[in-house]
């Protein structure tokens, strides 16, 4: 078998304590693989950790937060990594599709800028082509208009269209994993669905993988080839989704999965 | 839009109104007039009194001089002063620029590294830089402009001779001296007054932007330009910057009043010959019509910087705030 | 304010110090005529002790006129930081009546209210004092407080007609209405205890206000008039000797930064203990 993209190893994230307290453990000793190409959900109910593993990827926690463990991308050990090497990695080989559209993108730039700068952070040098490049992208990842809508700034997009532009910037650099953290849970329900299938669209054009990260399983039911369950820190389930789907182990797994049962069957 | 710059315009004009008249009715219960210290000696003919008086308009009732004061002031005639023997509007003719220089240097300058120590500080933070800034610019905003400036004339100015610590000129002819000369000359002079208030505007403006750069470093775009790669650097003045300089900018104006305090002193603890130097002479001589001139030019240089700067922010906030 | 707020306020080491510092000054002046080495009007030698740079016996020097500078300093904490606590108290005082009034009366009270306080503010305020003062004048340090308190209370009566408002919305204050509470009571035993924590913010603002404004009138000559000692008029003292004797400048200056400094900090320190409060669980 060859070797996994993205092997995570024993991670624990802690929270720094209040004044000399203990630190509070988020995440205690997750373990699990993505392979290449590979689609997997991440599911837990909120407050779970899925955002600070999701981050934790990406070496973007916030200061008050400490990763431990091994997390090992494409050979190199991210955690033990330069912050340099880690910021040449971000965006390129490892991108992240944020939960909430409006907020995830500044306020005063131009879309299209805003996708174009990913180029530039990786050393496109010609503003130019950079921009071409993201109009391109943009109308790949099915906005209308693209060329005119590049000029827009972000409150004058939708909801939908504002997190095709996210997922434009994570994709313009063809990574070989893209994390989506809730990608649909700020948008409509019809929204919902079209966002997911250009994800899935997208991810089997480029043969990239897809670490999904929800709190909804119907979102994970549908799209993932494996689901990993986390609970209180820890990893509770790692199966193939229809082998979850059928027959969870975990408590916590059942108890999400029968909640929702009827929809998943029906759907 | 219209409508708010038509309503700031009003607002100015209300503050110039109530300056005005406040300044005019304070100065008729104030003791003496122009002319006590020259007419009313022993040896002065009561006549000759009376006479100097008149020509000035002093022997009206207070209702009328009011009245012919604001019916000159509207023409934009501003009197004659009689401590200098010009006309007023001569007077400050020549102050108004120097000032208009000092704070303008100041203002420009002090933005300009305020804005700078916040970015470093943002960079770094709770790091040494931003520990030693934040120490340096609290010092700076707890040293009144005058107190800096006191400092600044003892030791670059007196002792160490580095630069000079009065005037604003030591050419002698200005006019024979080449243009280069006159503007080096100008900008040493210049140095420790603009400095001393420059020095209070940054640590000011510092201390504001700091605040504001860090809860914008809380924002979720923040997160998104950090996971495309970008530099820590590019993040800041890219991405949290233009969010977080509105503020500060009105924040700037409205600390502006103070701004032009400060000014009046520091332009007499340097002989610098502005309209701060220029209010302290006519205030000791009693010379009502350059006074109120003066008040009232200072006024307005406060709120117009301050409508300026307004206007500024208003310009700069946040596209996502103006949505209905 | 609450116990949640001071405990939180002397954990801080910011806040500590800033209380430290301005308790030493209060101390400083209040014991003055003890701890001072020497009377502060003493000219023992004016040809032998003049300008005498810092020594043990002199640790902050002498002044032109063989005064000791050290105890000027000390007996001029008494004058400055007396006056700039009772601009400081009246100004607090105005604003919150004025603010409160606004609020509470509304209509075209608040107009005028909101209105002058939208003038006045656009004004120089050290520039206004100096004119009012020359104007008059010397003034003795009564009229001194009155003049820099009165013009000092814009920005607390803003703080406190916003709150005001906020909190007349509020359900409580509506609830007390319908029990039958009258205006003066729900005003003395809701509102103000609820803007308490605004007003400290706004009194140790105002206080790192005029401390600056007294030293200032002071030192171009028209604050407090000699023989009696201010910080503002040790510093006018020493600006003919800046060569000479940087002990004139260096001391007054410290004593003006310190406290002011202080005063902003404490300010700083407790807006977030408050926000700390309201925000915390």
């Amino acid at each position: 078998m060859n070797p996994p993209l993205l092997s995570v190893e024993r991670l624990q994230i802690d929270a720094e304590g209040a004044r000399g307290a203990a630190p509070t453990p988020i995440l205690r000793g997750v373990s699990f693989v993505v392979q290449p190409g590979e689609t997997v959900g991440v599911l837990g109910a909120s407050g779970s950790g899925k955002t600070s593993l999701a981050l934790s990827l990406l070496g973007l926690l916030p200061p008050a937060l400490t990763a431990r463990g091994r997390v090992l991308f494409e050979g190199h050990e991210l955690l033990a990594a330069s912050r340099g090497a880690r910021r040449a990695l971000r965006g390129r080989r490892l991108s992240i599709v944020f939960q909430e559209p409006l907020t995830a993108l500044n306020p005063r730039m131009r879309v299209g800028v805003q996708v174009a700068e990913m180029a530039c952070a990786h050393g496109e040098r010609d503003a130019r082509r950079a921009m071409q490049g993201a109009v391109d992208m943009l109308g790949r990842v099915g906005l209308a208009e693209a060329e005119v809508r590049a000029q827009r700034y972000p409150h004058e997009l939708s909801g939908g269209e504002r997190q095709r532009v996210l997922l434009a910037m994570a994709l313009l650099l063809d990574p070989a994993l893209l994390i989506a953290d809730e990608p649909t849970s700020a948008l409509d329900v019809t929204v919902q669905a079209q966002v997911l299938q250009l994800l899935h669209a997208q991810q089997r054009e480029r043969g990239m993988a897809l670490l999904l990260v929800s709190h909804d399983l119907g979102v994970i039911a549908t799209s993932c080839e494996r689901t990993i369950v986390l609970h209180d820190g820890l990893v509770v389930e790692d199966v193939p989704t229809h082998q979850f789907l059928s027959a969870p182990e975990h408590a916590q797994a059942r108890a999400l999965v029968d909640a929702v049962r009827p929809a998943v069957r029906s759907a | 839009m219209t409508r708010q710059l038509v309503a700031r315009l009003l607002h100015a004009i209300a503050v110039c109104a109530v300056v005005a008249t406040s300044v005019f009715v304070l100065l008729q219960f104030a003791p003496g007039d122009p002319f006590a210290t020259a007419l009313d000696g022993a040896d002065v003919p009561p006549s000759v009194r009376a006479e100097g008086r008149a020509r000035y308009g002093f022997d009206l009732p207070p209702g009328e001089r009011f009245a012919r004061w604001t019916g000159a002031l509207v023409r934009g005639e501003l009197g004659y002063s009689a401590s200098r023997h010009r006309a007023v509007a001569d007077v400050v003719g020549d102050a108004l620029p120097r000032t208009l220089l000092l704070v303008g240097v100041a203002l420009v300058l002090g933005f300009a590294a305020g804005v700078g120590i916040a970015l470093v500080q943002t960079r770094h933070h709770r790091r040494w830089q931003d520990r030693l800034f934040g120490v340096l610019t609290l010092g700076g905003v707890a040293m009144p402009e005058f107190l800096v400036a006191l400092l600044a004339m003892t030791w670059l100015g007196a002792r160490w001779r580095l630069f000079p610590v009065a005037g604003i000129g030591s050419l002698g002819d200005a006019a024979a001296w080449p243009v280069w000369e006159r503007i080096v000359d100008l900008l040493w002079h210049l140095a420790l007054p603009a400095g001393a208030l420059a020095l209070a505007v940054a640590s000011r403006v510092a201390r504001h932007q700091r605040a504001a750069l860090l809860g914008v470093m809380r924002e979720d775009y923040i997160r998104t330009a950090r996971a495309k790669g970008l530099g820590e650097w590019n993040v800041i003045v890219r991405h949290a910057l233009p969010n977080a300089i509105g503020p500060v900018i009105a924040l700037l104006g409205l600390a502006l009043p103070s701004l032009v305090g400060g000014a009046v002193l520091i332009e007499r603890i340097f002989g610098w010959p502005g309209m701060g130097l220029t209010l302290f002479d006519a205030l000791l001589a009693r010379d009502y019509p350059l006074i109120l001139a003066a008040v009232l030019l200072a006024t307005l240089l406060a709120v117009v910087a301050r409508t300026v700067t307004e206007a500024v922010a208003e310009f700069v906030v946040p596209r996502r705030a103006r949505e209905p | 304010m609450a116990a949640n707020a001071w405990r939180q306020l002397l954990d801080d080491r910011g806040a500590r110090a800033a209380i430290g510092v301005l308790g030493a000054a209060v101390l400083a002046a209040a014991f003055a005529p003890w701890i001072a080495p020497y009377d502060p009007t003493l000219q023992p030698d004016p040809v032998a002790l003049r300008l005498v740079a810092p020594s043990w016996q002199h640790p902050f020097g002498t002044d032109p006129f063989s005064r000791d500078v050290l105890s000027r300093v000390l007996h001029g904490a008494r004058v400055s930081l007396g006056v700039a606590t009772g601009a400081m108290l009246l100004s607090v005082t105005l604003g919150a009546a004025l603010g409160a009034l606004a609020a509470v009366v509304g209509g075209w009270v608040d107009g005028v209210v909101s209105g002058l306080v939208d003038v006045l503010i656009a004004m120089p305020r050290l520039l206004i004092v100096i004119a009012l003062v020359a104007t008059f004048g010397t003034l003795s340090p009564w009229w001194l407080i009155a003049l820099i308190g009165g013009s000092g209370w814009l920005t607390t009566a803003r703080i406190v007609r916003a709150e005001f408002r906020d909190h007349l919305q509020r359900e409580y204050v509506l609830a007390a209405r319908a029990l039958g509470a009258s205006r003066w009571r729900i005003i003395w035993h809701h509102l103000l205890p609820a803007v308490a924590p605004q007003l400290a913010v706004a009194a140790a603002l105002a206080l790192a206000a005029v401390i600056p404004l007294e030293a200032a009138l002071s030192f171009v000559g028209l604050g407090i008039q000699p023989p009696l000692p201010s910080w503002g008029n040790i510093l006018l003292d020493g600006t003919d000797y800046l060569t000479s004797a940087w002990w004139l400048v260096v001391f007054p200056v410290a004593a003006v930064s310190l406290t002011v400094g202080s005063a902003l900090v404490l300010a700083d320190r407790l807006r977030v203990a408050i926000a700390g409060e309201e925000h915390g669980p």
